[in-house]
């Protein structure tokens, strides 16, 4: 046996794990999207049409869409800096600091999505504490809004953010920040022509991640969403498990998924052109 | 181009990290166009006390003063210090250009004015041509040649070098140490350097710090460090020295296991002292005479010179070079021997 092919088989049950559970269902979803009926009997590429031809679904696509973008933003704004000041911070602070950062990891995104509930409810601690303060008299509608699916959505995914770009940050080597200095630049200078560019492979990683993750996120919108917003997910689940339309539920899925690959390609690009920069 | 060097001083300069003491209670007056390098083992404090002259570390104890400015509160970029690091740490996302432009740009500088300065230090390093390359697609020597062009670009009135010439091999260090002694002597500026090298020490600097557990062991010219050596570390550190272990007579000669040797100077410590002695100044002698016995180890002809290793009778090596000019008597190991000192070599001795 030569060795080429005894390393494959090495990768054999990971390949066969990959082929049963994830692209052969892929494989059967896009089979199913196109046929024209419920009862799969006649083919034909009517739901895709029906998908993109209605004003209604193709504003589903862009809300879905956009809110992953804010949520990404969202992520960004909070997670660049927080991973910045764990790469400064000493070793005593890093450690702890990791366990905040990782802690929303070891726990589910249903549980995490529930304290977000608790949190922006009608009787949650925001209207709670903000009522008992004399602000407001009656409750504030925070749960249900598109603002607080985005913020949830950001919080839940923050360590895909942050993991990737403390990861870049760590690998920048700090003489070219007190270079940065010696040279005269302040530490905005130094933070928008150095540090920034340098991180930028982490960066696009993790917004990647995020991206992709608040897309697809199915618990966090549904129950902060309230099924106030109808999202990508939430469209496939009500199209196939309420209306029984399997063939439009996976038309939806397959274009969220050109969708969302489309937004990966484009990234993935700019990141090799930036990875190439930084480490030649 | 040339401009007015100004002196630096370091007075009572102490950093610690901790409980460990990295410096302590340096002080140096370095004069204006000096370059003075400091020389000291790995930990020895020297990179320490250079990142404190930068204004990148701020020192526990003690002031910095360029020219007559005492500089401790100011940051780096107004200390007028620039530093050159040991990987060179350009911007690996800029190119040649964008790299020795960056301190000009930060100081808002016009556009104009930074091309024409970039141009001008560019040519300075001899490095006109490669405005538009990346660091990446430059070689070692390359790189550093943009990293002292891009320090000088901000005219700085101090050059700290960060163990210059440490990433580079050996045939370019030699070339880039010339280019920096060049470039040192043509703007005139004062400089420090760090370095553990001793031959870089002391061929590129006017005066050498050496240091040892964060002091200063001895400063001073490098031929006053070589012969004059202030303490056993430096005598042991800088070039090489045989150790030889023994008491003074009144007369001034050195009594050991082995024999007697005259060392021919004047004020001497009493008591159980150690000399130490460069293979150099040792010579055989033929058998009458004072000297010590000793029994030839082995030899290594290295060209115009042979280098013996030979043991005395409590097994102390001692090293001998001699050069091998026409008639030089030579000798085989296993050969009895009696060294003497070559008349008026310097030897200095230490308390034991």
């Amino acid at each position: 046996m030569t060795r080429a092919l005894r390393d494959w088989q090495l990768v054999l049950p990971l390949a066969l794990f990959f082929t049963v559970f994830v692209f052969a269902p892929l494989g059967l979803l896009g089979v199913v999207s196109f046929y024209t009926d419920t009862t799969l009997t006649k083919a034909g590429p009517t739901q895709y049409v029906k998908f993109l031809t209605d004003g209604f679904n193709m504003a589903v696509l862009g809300q879905t869409l956009w809110l992953g973008l804010l949520a990404t933003l969202v992520a960004l704004a909070i997670g660049y800096p927080l991973a910045y000041i764990y790469t400064v911070v000493p070793a005593a602070a890093q450690r702890a600091l990791m366990l905040v950062i990782v802690l929303p990891l070891l726990t589910s995104a249903v549980v995490r999505t529930f304290a977000w509930v608790v949190i922006l409810g009608r009787q949650g601690i925001v209207n709670s504490a903000l009522a008992a303060l004399g602000f407001i008299d009656g409750p504030l509608r925070l749960l249900y809004t598109p603002s607080a699916v985005v913020i949830a959505l950001a919080q839940i995914q923050l360590p895909l953010m942050v993991l990737p770009v403390i990861t870049a940050l760590a690998n920048i080597d700090p003489n070219l920040r007190h270079a940065s200095h010696v040279l005269g630049a302040g530490r905005w200078r130094t933070l928008f022509e150095v540090t920034l560019p340098l991180s930028a492979p982490g960066l696009l990683a993790g917004c990647l991640l995020v991206y992709a993750g608040s897309v697809s996120a199915f618990v966090t919108q549904t129950l902060v969403g309230g099924g106030q917003l109808m999202l990508m997910p939430q469209y496939m689940y009500q199209q196939a498990i309420q209306a029984n339309n399997y063939p439009f539920a996976a038309a939806v899925a397959m274009i969220l998924l050109a969708a969302v690959l489309a937004i990966v390609v484009l990234v993935n690009l700019l990141s090799r052109r930036t990875q190439a920069l930084v480490h030649g | 181009m040339s401009r007015q060097g100004v002196a630096l001083t370091l007075d009572a300069i102490t950093h610690r990290f901790g409980h460990t003491v990295a410096v302590n209670g340096v002080s140096l007056r370095v004069e204006p166009g000096e370059i003075v390098a400091l020389l000291g083992p790995s930990g020895c404090g020297k990179t320490t006390l250079l990142r404190i002259v930068a204004g990148l570390l701020r020192q526990s104890d003690g002031h910095v003063a360029v020219g007559d400015d005492i500089v401790d509160d100011l940051p780096p970029n107004e200390r007028g210090a620039g530093i050159v690091f040991q990987n060179y740490a350009l911007f690996p996302h800029m190119t040649v250009e964008g790299n020795v432009g960056y301190g000009l740009r930060a100081q808002g500088t016009p556009r104009k004015a930074i091309a024409e300065s970039v141009a001008r230090m560019l040519a300075l390093v001899r490095m006109e041509g490669f405005e538009r390359r990346l660091p990446r697609q430059l070689s070692g020597g390359q790189q550093q040649r943009v990293a002292l062009a891009r320090t000088l670009a901000v005219s700085p009135r101090v050059l700290l070098l960060d163990e210059p010439f440490g990433a580079l091999d050996k045939n370019l260090r030699l070339d880039m140490q010339i280019e920096v002694k060049r470039l040192q002597r043509e703007l005139d500026i004062t400089t420090i350097m760090v370095t553990h090298d001793q031959e870089e020490a002391l061929s590129l600097a006017d005066r050498v710090a050496v240091m040892n557990h964060g002091r200063v062991e001895q400063f001073a010219r490098p031929d006053e460090i070589y012969d004059r050596p202030a303490s056993l570390f430096v005598a042991t550190f800088v070039g090489t020295a045989s150790l030889l272990r023994g008491t003074l007579a009144p007369d001034g000669a050195l009594e050991c296991v082995a024999g007697r040797l005259p060392l021919g100077v004047a004020t001497r410590p009493a008591g159980a002292v150690v000399a130490a002695v460069r293979p150099e100044h040792f010579r055989f002698a033929d058998g009458a005479g004072a000297g010590l016995d000793a029994k030839v180890e082995l030899v290594l002809p290295l060209g115009p010179l042979v280098v013996y290793d030979v043991v005395l009778a409590d097994g102390t090596t001692l090293k001998v070079t001699v050069s091998r000019g026409a008639g030089a008597v030579s000798h085989a190991p296993g050969d009895v021997v009696r060294l003497a000192l070559a008349p008026g070599a310097p030897v200095p001795v230490f308390p034991a």
